[in-house]
């Protein structure tokens, strides 16, 4: 009866060797030193928690099949090339690590219940990632209010090691059902949703930084067009107000649309568009408590009531509805009174 | 109640395990396990193999399971005798996290030690002023002890 195991070494290689249990380890290594290069002499096979002795057979670690043992190379490689092979091999491991952790979820695996996309951050694989977004870039609530200052996005939207992670989480079939409930839109969409976020087109459109950066250009179109003040909510954190914003844009014949809108052959049968950025900073948020807006407006808009006050806009619910039409922009909001509407 | 998810926590690290660590039973007790972890490669443990001890309490998954090195380490967290400084071993413990998922946070606790919450003053106050330093006895230590 052959066994078959995998081989998963430190730097991240992964193979699959069958063998005949009752051979010894030392048998063993000979084996992965052919088909790995490495000397038997420098290998060092750990399974649950023991290193395997040479002289033991590999029967009697009870070994079982389609179990992964793992293989560290000892000292001979010297302490610099190790250093200087981390970071290609951390980006070996994530994607030869990919497959697997979609075969076999482990967080519900583990019995841990709910499904929380953010753990994976923290995990091994992502330990040599100096550029993981940092806390910081969520703003100081966790959530995403604001989106982060262009620069430091163009830079994380460059850096592979973002692409990798982004690839790698729309490949995932419980990450993609995440985003899709917490995002009302795409909830709304149905199957739809999941066959856009799974098109080769919207991955294309993630790869692409200069997609990216131009979507963010025509966020800040849409969200701060009219010098919004600071403290205006990321476009779409709350879904009255981006489909107000949207509406209003696609209305006003915004420019900042009309070029290339990369959505247009997305949607068909003229399905809203959506902001990607909000719906990774929704799941983003999402973890965090995300901050749903739910206050009421005099609350909620209270600065810009208050200068609309200032200016002799006196009546309220006008007012608020100016704002909520507006996305909280007092100067658009001032044009829609006066307008006439 | 235990048992059962000591067993479903040991398939899943049989089958799929985080490519730094391994782990399970000593003997036929199911209750005491050992365990090692790969020093992370951008870290002065790099190429070392360390070797933990684990004990279940009768009531988990509600306590955490006590976890200590038997490999000599030099880390602001972890003592010479091997007990680890973390908060989720104590009282962030939380029922959802796994052996696996500890191990992991060990690991990350080996790339960045924390030496505001230190659990050897020494060696934290030198990681502080003189960093060179304790990258060099880290390492230094890391091939004595665990390769």
């Amino acid at each position: 009866m052959s066994l078959s195991i995998t081989i998963k070494s430190s730097g991240g290689t992964k193979y699959e060797v069958s063998i005949d249990p009752s051979i010894t380890v030392a048998e063993l290594k000979t084996a992965v030193a052919e088909k790995l290069g490495i000397e038997a002499e420098r290998q060092r096979l750990i399974y649950s928690g023991k290193v395997l002795k040479d002289t033991e057979t590999v029967e009697s670690y009870k070994i079982q099949d389609g179990h992964t043992i793992h293989l560290v190379k000892s000292a001979a490689a010297s302490g610099g090339a190790l250093s200087g092979a981390a970071s290609s091999s951390a980006a070996n491991s994530t994607a030869s690590s990919a497959p697997s952790s979609n075969a076999i979820p482990s967080n519900i695996a583990a019995g841990t219940g709910s499904f929380n996309p953010l753990s994976d951050l923290t995990g091994a694989r992502y330990a040599g990632y100096a550029q993981l977004p940092s806390a910081s870039m969520f703003g100081p609530d966790g959530g995403m209010n604001g989106m982060p200052d262009p620069e430091q996005m163009n830079q994380m939207l460059s850096s592979p090691q973002f692409q990798e992670s982004m690839n790698q989480m729309l490949s995932n079939p419980q990450m993609l059902e995440f985003m899709i409930n917490l995002n009302p839109q795409l909830r709304a969409m149905g199957p739809q949703a999941r066959e856009m976020l799974q098109s080769p087109f919207f991955r294309q459109m993630l790869a692409n930084p200069d997609m990216m950066r131009g979507m963010m250009e025509m966020t800040r179109g849409v969200g701060g067009g009219a010098q919004a003040p600071p403290a205006f909510p990321a476009p779409g954190a709350n879904p009255t107000q981006q489909s107000d914003s949207s509406d209003s844009t696609q209305s006003q014949g915004t420019p900042n649309t009309a070029p290339a809108n990369p959505f247009a052959s997305m949607f068909p049968n003229g399905a809203p568009p959506i902001n990607p950025f909000a719906l990774f900073g929704e799941g983003a948020g999402g973890a965090a408590a995300a901050p749903a807006d739910n206050r009421p407006p005099e609350e909620r808009y209270e600065s810009q009531l208050r200068q609309l006050n200032d200016m002799g806009f006196f009546d309220f619910d006008r007012n608020v509805e100016a704002l909520r039409r507006t996305g909280g922009s007092v100067q658009g909001a001032i044009e829609y009174l006066l307008g006439g509407n | 109640m235990s048992l059962k998810r000591i067993n479903k926590e040991l398939t899943d690290l049989g089958r799929d395990p985080p490519s730094s660590c391994s782990a399970g039973p000593v003997g036929d007790d199911l209750y005491h396990w050992q365990a090692s972890i790969m020093g992370p490669p951008d870290s002065p443990y790099a190429g070392g193999v360390f070797f933990l001890s684990i004990h279940f309490p009768t009531d988990y998954p509600f306590k955490p399971p006590k976890i200590a090195f038997t490999t000599k380490i030099y880390h602001p967290n972890i003592n010479s005798n091997g007990n680890i400084c973390l908060d989720i071993l104590k009282d962030q413990w939380s029922p959802a996290l796994t052996i696996s998922k500890v191990l992991l946070s060990i690991c990350s606790l080996l790339t960045d030690a924390n030496p505001d919450d230190p659990l050897v003053p020494e060696i934290a106050h030198i990681y502080k002023q003189d960093r060179s330093k304790y990258e060099a006895t880290a390492k230094e230590w890391t091939k004595k002890y665990a390769i």
